[in-house]
């Protein structure tokens, strides 16, 4: 996957997330974009490491950085939480319409992951991202509450009960994401 | 152990003071090889009094390190807010040890680098290797690891590390909230210390006003706040304006020197001369290779190679030289992009094809990191970003830069096949 087609997937991420209700922030789209890879495979091939709040790709911050500077996305700083909503420009709309296979291909599984974490505040997805760390870090299949523990470990300010509640949800959101996007895996 | 305290002369900080056990760092083999690299590279060619060195820069990183550690952590300015998510705070014993990391972590950050700094990093390093990681490896090094053990309490190796080079760079390695807080005083995209030393120190050998800011005023501001991302480094309301001056001063010292065209084109000719000179192609990772190796090595190469075609990199060298650079065939323009984000590396590919590839070449970079973002306290305690309140950063652009150059004596037909043929070389094309 070139830079571009990223570009197009990232960009129409963005304004599906906007219309599930979420304000876009960087946040949102890092854990977006990383449910979007661990789970669906959409190829995006981000590196993403165990950061401050969650895991956190500095690859995916340097792109977001790259599509400012090509005018496909520009800050609002009028969003409601701590740091500017990312928004989509026209140039951006134009660049989507020269990419209509790359779209169509992964346009399912974006607008699960959209629909699924659009609502979701920073804290809460936090909580998801990481219990899909931990889910990738012990294998699959692992219980609960394996998961739930090792969660509490790497965050220790999430109390156990709330830990295996995201696991649960996140268990939930993952089969609802795969079975919307036809339960393939995207090579 | 009693400690004998120094003091270095420094025309950015007045006097740079060290410890007995900073000194030993100094004396070392890998930090006294940093009075042999060029912090700017060949920048000297463009702007002449530009050859100060990494020594010096170190210096006053750790210097301004220490300064930065003493303000944050003050207690009269951390919150109660902050004391419960970073309790290192409040234990001295801590405070002292990673007070002692830090600064011998800025000292180190750049014992890495190449001959010439960046400009000839890219490309002459094997995959997954560069700077950073050379940093790494001296750090851990016996003759210093004797060092760090020398100390009272010894030193870990592997905080010194972190600090130095931060979590972008050590994938994989868990950071904790503090340690991350310490590492960004080093390497942080909006208030590190190395930053702020180079724009100053640059500057001032350059002969240049663009990278000057009141960093007296910003630094007593500077303030450990929380956001939703956790602890990080900020200001107070009314340190504000010095930490826009800051960071105007970075879009300004990397638009008119750090990418000044003809700056980089010398980059490219000492890439070009280092691919034919080195053996392998490469610079070595071993670390005897690397420490005997400085930018004077280099420069008695190329003075050599420029007088005789026989030898590796003669055309380079000669055009080094000789100040026969490549000219300016063209430059990025928001227009082109909006119409195809690729337009450079289409000029580029039209270019090569019509004069050869020999003939032109490209130099594209983009800023990584947005340094604009960060947490502000306001005068009645609370915590906004930025972005909501500072109409100059806003505003400010991201660095992009993409320069096409051309042999000098084919600019004038190259100018006139671009602007003949502009429009379907930059259109944008469908996916196949």
């Amino acid at each position: 996957m070139d830079r571009l087609q990223r570009a197009a997937i990232l960009t129409e991420l963005m304004d599906q997330l906007h219309r599930h209700g979420s304000w876009c922030g960087e946040t949102h789209v890092q854990k977006a974009v990383y449910f979007l890879q661990e789970i669906l495979g959409v190829p995006t091939a981000f590196e993403y490491i165990l950061y401050k709040y969650g895991p956190y790709s500095f690859d995916l911050a340097e792109d977001l950085t790259a599509l400012r500077a090509d005018y496909l996305i520009e800050f609002d700083h009028r969003s409601p939480g701590y740091g500017p909503a990312l928004v989509p420009t026209r140039w951006s709309s134009e660049l989507r319409s020269r990419y209509p296979k790359t779209l169509d291909k992964y346009r399912q599984a974006i607008q699960s992951v959209a629909q699924a974490l659009g609502s979701k505040d920073v804290k809460e997805l936090e909580k998801l991202a990481t219990a899909l760390y931990v889910t990738r870090q012990l294998g699959d299949p692992s219980d609960t509450e394996s998961r739930a523990r090792r969660l509490c470990e790497l965050k220790p300010h999430v109390r156990l009960e709330d830990a295996r509640a995201a696991v649960e949800e996140f268990d939930r959101i993952a089969a609802e994401a795969k079975a919307a996007d036809g339960g393939q895996i995207h090579e | 152990m009693s400690k004998h305290f120094h003091e270095i002369r420094d025309p950015i900080h007045g006097f740079v003071r060290l410890d007995s056990d900073e000194r030993k760092v100094l004396d070392s083999r890998p930090f006294q090889r940093l009075r042999h690299i060029h912090q700017l590279g060949m920048t000297y060619l463009l702007y002449p009094a530009a050859t100060h060195k990494r020594f010096e820069h170190s210096l006053g990183v750790m210097e301004l390190a220490g300064r930065v550690f003493d303000i944050v952590t003050n207690p009269a300015r951390i919150t109660d807010a902050i004391r419960r998510e970073l309790p290192e705070l409040s234990q001295p014993d801590k405070l002292g040890y990673w007070r002692r990391v830090l600064r011998m972590a800025a000292l180190c950050h750049d014992m890495g680098h190449l001959p010439f700094s960046h400009a000839a990093e890219e490309e002459l390093l094997p995959k997954d290797w560069n700077h950073e990681r050379l940093t790494h490896q001296i750090i851990l090094l016996k003759e210093m690891e004797q060092i760090w053990n020398w100390i009272t309490p010894p030193l870990r190796a592997v905080d010194i590390v972190k600090l130095a080079l931060g979590p972008r760079e050590m994938e994989g390695e868990p950071f904790s909230p503090w340690e991350a807080v310490l590492s960004e005083i080093i390497v942080g995209d909006s208030f590190g210390v190395d930053r702020m030393d180079y724009l100053l120190r640059d500057s001032h050998h350059i002969g240049v006003a663009y990278g000057r800011f009141d960093h007296f005023r910003l630094i007593d501001t500077l303030r450990i706040l929380l956001t939703d991302s956790g602890p990080a480094l900020g200001v107070e309301e009314g340190g504000l304006h010095s930490a826009e001056a800051l960071l105007l001063a970075r879009y300004y010292m990397y638009t008119q020197v750090y990418f000044h065209p003809i700056r980089r084109i010398y980059d490219i000719f000492l890439r070009d001369f280092l691919v034919a000179w080195l053996p392998n192609r490469q610079f070595a990772t071993d670390l005897e290779t690397h420490l005997s190796l400085t930018d004077n090595q280099v420069l008695v190469a190329i003075q050599e190679a420029s007088q005789d075609p026989g030898k590796p990199g003669h055309e380079a060298a000669r055009r080094i030289v000789s100040h026969e650079h490549f000219k300016v065939l063209y430059a990025r323009h928001p227009d082109d992009v909006k119409v195809n984000p690729e337009a450079g590396a289409a000029v580029a590919a039209g270019a090569q094809e019509k004069f050869g590839t020999d003939n032109v070449r490209r130099d594209a970079y983009k800023q990584k990191r947005s340094t604009t973002l960060f947490p502000i306290l306001l005068r009645d305690g609370r915590i906004v970003d930025s972005g909501k309140l500072s109409e100059v950063l806003v505003h400010l652009p991201v660095v992009d830069i993409d320069f096409i150059y051309i042999r000098p004596d084919l600019l004038q037909a190259a100018t006139d096949w671009l602007r003949e043929n502009r429009d379907s070389i930059i259109k944008a094309e469908q996916e196949e």
